[in-house]
């Protein structure tokens, strides 16, 4: 996989161009999420985000698959004879096809089972990210907290997407992917309280205290850990429980199928799993510090998307009693681009 | 004024943590990784600092290495090399003793979880003492501000609540105290209800049988007087100087008090005193005269009890019958009586002006002691009256223009010998009480017969006898033994030695009754003879050999038992003692009174045991009527109650036939008029006795009765050194005796 990191070894890339981005400079806050790649940016006094899905579907090289791609603005590279349409066009292409796409992340970190995940990655950055304009400028992109119970290690992880954008002329700097969701909801409570991400592949979470990150890690359960048990649980593919779910579960109400029942029930359990983790890292560390007053938790990302799940929260947090005081649940104002944004926030501090 | 704060933590979240709360809390502070680096922030700071370390990695990071050893290394040094330094130790609880015992401050040791809020308190404790904020006003509106409206846990409000708390700590404890030590002083309060059996110490008073005092025994000479019986003027006196708002308070005077208090101030000694009279009374009556604050105390707590139960004029009553006048005198009516010689209801007002001025300090304001001070405070007291509306104009003049007592030497006892002895017998009867119960002794004394005794010695001892020569007598009734007049030497105040009663001297010829008695108690007649001739007596073992001499060496062969006993002849008294046997002598001689040991052998007949004088009195008293007399010194005691107790006068047991008393009588008569008492028959009427004297006029003596009174006289010296030669009984005691017997005829 090494030799993905080379960016020499990238064929042809058809790079897609923002052209609200092209105008936008300063700091970058990047979230690279099991599912979407997000860029945020700043303009005057207002965020710019822009996504694209972190995916990509591979189709055997020819000459007019290259010209019908190019003149269709899709996105793409060729690499050892294989064509690799990235971002939301490899979503059109996999539903043409009839199949899935393949992520280059899994769990929230690089998959080791695609070879060419970095390359994706990187194809997909650029298409969303000029290189630097000056040496060195600042950019932050968010990183998993260790997951719990593995002996996974986010180094390596980190080490490779920081030398891409490195490559791409830019100061990186990683930011967890909890923290950031901190950094972009909790400024009115001086940044203390719970921030979750909830990914498609895994659950951020990070405990702050005045900005400082006391605790944070991870759960390698996400939103694809609910499609996949309820599609085992119910024998259908996960594709298509992903699809009604995002279509508009609604969790405060009572479930009309057994496939609700069953998204109901894995929701349920996430976010049991989810407090409990947060109850069982608290009870072992020695950082947790006592505080004066309870804090919020707020929610962000695309599983956090149904409507509910805050309700579901505040339930299960009758039952699950933690050592600090919650005062509330939230959900972030933007889920899906909250991490960019908490990203961005921690490249311009260090900017300044 | 700003002190540095230094973070010091291995762990590089809990000292963010730290260091953002301290920034959160407007605390600039710095984070060090490491000691060394810690080290050297600390060595750029000359002053105080504050320093947070955070144990927690820092000893189990070092835990291979032999934490116990280096556990406080760094820290120990720390305190050493910056001893300005405050350090805040965080670390696991099971630490913190470790810590406090090294001599960390005990509320700078904070035990985990973190606690950063707790940390910023007590950075913000140390910067605001360090800083002094407390000294400005602007500090505490802040406080008020924060208490209102902000947030509770600032550090002023807990300055603030701190100092309150303190405070109020304080307050209660130093009110525990005081309470506690008022219920203390009060746990052993007399009981106010003794004064319902209140009864002073009041002096006992003995009487002559014919109503004159002869001297009172105290031990604090005091008379009662009830309440009422005080004049409104005497009282006025004490209440105007001693407590004029008397009859306005209820024990306590809390405005005099006050200004009492200011005085002092002003005068920055103790000048006024704030005590009214029922605390005056409270402590003469129950405390010690102590000056403490439990006897104030006491005496509050007494004054409104007794304030509550009595009556102004019975406090005041109280007060003035208990109130030290000086010269031994306690109460108004012993004063009354020292200074003016009169009762207490008959004071003027200057003189009750004048013992009104005297408690507050007896021995400053006596007119005895300084008549100028006397008379400052004599007036001080009239102004007051004046000025309190108590007196006229004119009565304060006149009161002013009265003079002050003069000192009279207080009266000795009269009788003196006689009182001393009755009361030493009293004080056997009725030990302390004697002194303090208020005793009428009417005694047996007549005290007539008294100065005509102390007179007949006088001029008895002014005849050809030299200053050391001492007399005594005693004069007793025959029928009753009770004492009529006695008198133990010439000068009470120079010899308390009685020798009426105590003196043990023989008393030669004196004795030859006792020998004559037992002879006709055998049943011989004052006629009978016996041989008057030098015989030489042996002692038992033979050794010894006496041959009785008559006084004029002249012996007159068979004679009567008149004419041996008038002629008072020693060779024929030997010879009957020796033939009724002087065992039997001596035996008669103890029915008749003789208590002192009397040898057995015959020189003993012609009186060489010592007896005192009144054992001879009453031994020719019991023979006068051949009754035995007992001596009797009073006839009734009346106590203060007016219950009185007679002296028991039980009819004396007869002791000597009527025959033997006649014959007797018929010898004692012949001496009168035949023999050694001649002199005695210028009194022309019977009386009976015997002269006595001893080798080398020694002693001289004279015991005679007549039909009414028994009585003895002795004369002698206390150093048993001769009189003078012809200093016989009859011519030495005899004139005294005569003398006496002529007065009281």
């Amino acid at each position: 996989m090494s030799d993905a990191l080379e960016p020499g070894k990238v064929e042809e890339t058809k790079p897609f161009k923002s052209k609200e981005l092209e105008v936008l400079t300063g700091p970058v806050g990047l979230d690279i999420g099991t599912t979407n790649i997000v860029i945020a940016r700043m303009k005057g006094t207002t965020y710019y985000s822009v996504k694209q899905l972190n995916a990509f579907f591979e189709v055997p090289k020819s000459n007019i698959t290259g010209k019908v791609l190019a003149q269709n603005d899709i996105m793409f590279f060729s690499r050892n004879g294989q064509l690799f349409i990235v971002g939301n066009s490899a979503e059109q292409f996999a539903s043409t096809f009839n199949a899935d796409t393949r992520r280059p992340i899994e769990c929230g970190l690089l998959s080791p089972k695609e070879d060419d995940g970095l390359n994706v990655i990187q194809a997909i950055i650029k298409t969303l990210l000029q290189p630097a304009r000056k040496q060195g400028e600042a950019l932050c992109f968010s990183i998993p907290g260790a997951p719990l119970h593995t002996t996974t290690n986010v180094l390596y992880h980190e080490a490779v997407i920081k030398r891409i954008l490195q490559g791409m002329g830019y100061n990186p700097l990683s930011v967890h992917e909890g923290f950031a969701v901190v950094l972009s909801e909790l400024a009115d409570v001086h940044y203390t309280g719970i921030g979750i991400s909830m990914g498609g592949g895994m659950c951020n979470i990070c405990l702050s205290y005045l900005s400082v990150p006391v605790l944070t890690y991870s759960i390698q359960k996400g939103g694809d850990y609910i499609d996949t048990m309820a599609g085992n649980s119910l024998g259908e593919p996960a594709t298509k429980i992903k699809i009604i779910k995002e279509k508009g579960l609604n969790l405060l109400k009572e479930p009309k199928n057994k496939l609700e029942i069953s998204l109901h029930i894995f929701y349920e359990d996430l976010v049991v799993n989810l407090l409990q983790s947060i109850q069982q890292v608290m009870a072992t560390s020695d950082r947790v510090p006592r505080f004066a007053k309870p804090m919020p938790i707020v929610l962000s990302g695309g599983t956090c998307l149904p409507t509910g799940c805050k309700e579901l929260f505040d339930k299960v947090l009758k039952n699950i009693r933690l050592p600090i005081q919650i005062s509330d649940v939230r959900i972030a104002t933007d889920p899906l681009n909250t991490t960019a944004k908490g990203a961005l926030i921690m490249a311009m501090s260090e900017e300044s | 004024m700003s002190v540095p704060v230094l973070i010091f933590s291995a762990d590089n979240i809990r000292g963010r943590i730290v260091l953002k709360a301290l920034k959160h809390n407007g605390i600039d502070a710095r984070l060090f990784g490491n000691n060394f680096e810690l080290l050297d922030g600390l060595g750029e700071i000359k002053g105080h600092s504050i320093v947070i370390f955070d144990t927690k990695q820092y000893y189990s990071g070092f835990a291979p290495y032999s934490c116990e050893a280096r556990e406080f290394e760094f820290l120990d040094s720390l305190r050493v090399s910056h001893p300005r330094c405050y350090v805040i130790v965080l670390s696991d609880a099971s630490l913190v003793p470790m810590f406090i015992q090294k001599g960390f401050q005990t509320d700078l040791c904070l035990s985990d979880p973190l606690d950063p809020e707790l940390i910023c308190l007590k950075v913000k404790e140390i910067l605001f003492l360090r800083s002094r904020a407390y000294l400005r006003i602007g500090m505490y509106i802040g406080v008020l501000y924060h208490m209102l409206f902000g947030e509770r846990n600032n550090p002023y409000i807990r300055f603030v609540k701190n100092l309150l708390l303190s405070f109020a700590l304080l307050l209660s404890v130093v009110l525990g105290l005081v309470g506690g030590f008022i219920v203390w002083s009060l746990s052993d309060l007399p009981k106010i209800q003794m004064l319902e059996e209140y009864a002073p110490l009041e002096s006992s008073t003995l009487y002559s049988s014919d109503g004159e005092m002869l001297a009172e025994l105290y031990f604090e000479r005091r008379r009662f007087i009830a309440y009422y019986k005080i004049p409104t003027h005497v009282k006025d006196a004490f209440i105007a100087v001693e407590d004029a708002r008397f009859y306005k308070h209820h024990g306590l005077d809390f405005y005099r008090l006050m200004g009492a208090a200011i005085e002092n101030a002003r005068a920055k000694s103790y000048v006024q005193g704030a005590s009214t009279i029922t605390q005056q009374l409270a402590k003469m009556l129950f405390l010690k005269p102590e000056r403490s604050l439990t006897r104030k105390v006491k005496e509050a707590a007494l004054s409104i009890q007794i304030e509550s139960r009595y009556t102004k004029d019975e406090i005041l009553g109280l007060y003035l019958n208990q109130a030290y006048f000086g010269t031994r005198a306690y109460g108004l009516e012993a004063a009354a009586q020292t200074y003016f010689g009169k009762k207490a209801e008959e004071l003027t007002v200057g003189e009750a002006a004048l013992l009104a001025a005297i408690p507050k300090a007896p021995s400053t304001y006596s007119p005895f002691k300084d008549t100028q001070k006397a008379l400052n405070r004599k007036n001080l007291v009239l102004k007051m009256m004046l000025n309190q509306g108590l007196i006229t104009g004119s009565k304060y003049d006149e009161a002013v223009a009265e003079p002050l007592p003069s000192y009279t030497p207080r009266p000795h006892y009269k009788a003196p010998y006689f009182v001393e002895y009755a009361r030493a017998n009293l004080e056997k009867i009725y030990g302390d009480n004697l002194y303090t119960s208020g005793f009428k002794i009417y005694t047996t004394i007549d005290y007539k017969m008294q100065e005509a005794a102390e007179q007949a010695v006088t001029s008895g001892l002014s005849r050809g006898l030299d200053d050391k020569t001492q007399a005594a007598l005693l004069a007793i009734d025959i029928k009753t033994g009770a004492i009529k007049a006695m008198v133990g030497g010439n000068d009470f105040d120079e010899s308390q030695f009685n020798r009426a009663t105590q003196a043990m001297r023989q008393p030669g010829s004196s004795f030859k009754p006792f020998v004559y008695l037992t002879a006709f108690k055998d049943g011989l007649k004052p006629e009978s003879t016996i041989v008057d001739t030098p015989i030489t007596y042996y002692s038992n073992n033979g050794h010894t050999a006496w041959t009785p001499q008559n006084y004029t060496r002249r012996y007159y062969g068979t004679v009567s038992l008149t004419s041996a006993l008038s002629m008072s002849l020693n060779a024929a008294t030997v010879n009957l003692a020796s033939k009724v046997k002087i065992s039997r002598v001596i035996e008669t001689a103890r029915s008749v009174g003789i208590k002192s040991e009397i040898y057995p052998h015959l020189p003993s007949a012609i009186g060489v045991s010592e007896v005192t004088l009144m054992e001879m009195v009453y031994a020719y008293g019991s023979m006068a009527e051949g009754v035995k007399l007992e001596p009797r010194f009073y006839e009734r005691i009346v106590d203060r109650y007016d219950l009185s107790s007679e002296a028991s006068s039980q009819s004396g047991q007869r002791v000597v036939s009527q025959q033997a008393v006649e014959a007797i009588r018929e010898v004692l008569r012949s001496v009168v008029e035949n023999g050694t008492a001649r002199a005695a028959m210028a009194l022309r009427k019977p009386v009976y006795g015997k002269t006595g004297t001893t080798d080398d006029y020694v002693d001289a003596w004279f015991i005679g009765f007549d039909d009414r009174l028994a009585v003895g006289v002795w004369v002698g010296k206390d150093d048993h050194t001769s009189l003078g030669d012809g200093k016989t009984g009859g011519a030495a005691a005899l004139p005294i005796w005569i003398e006496f017997m002529k007065s009281v005829q």
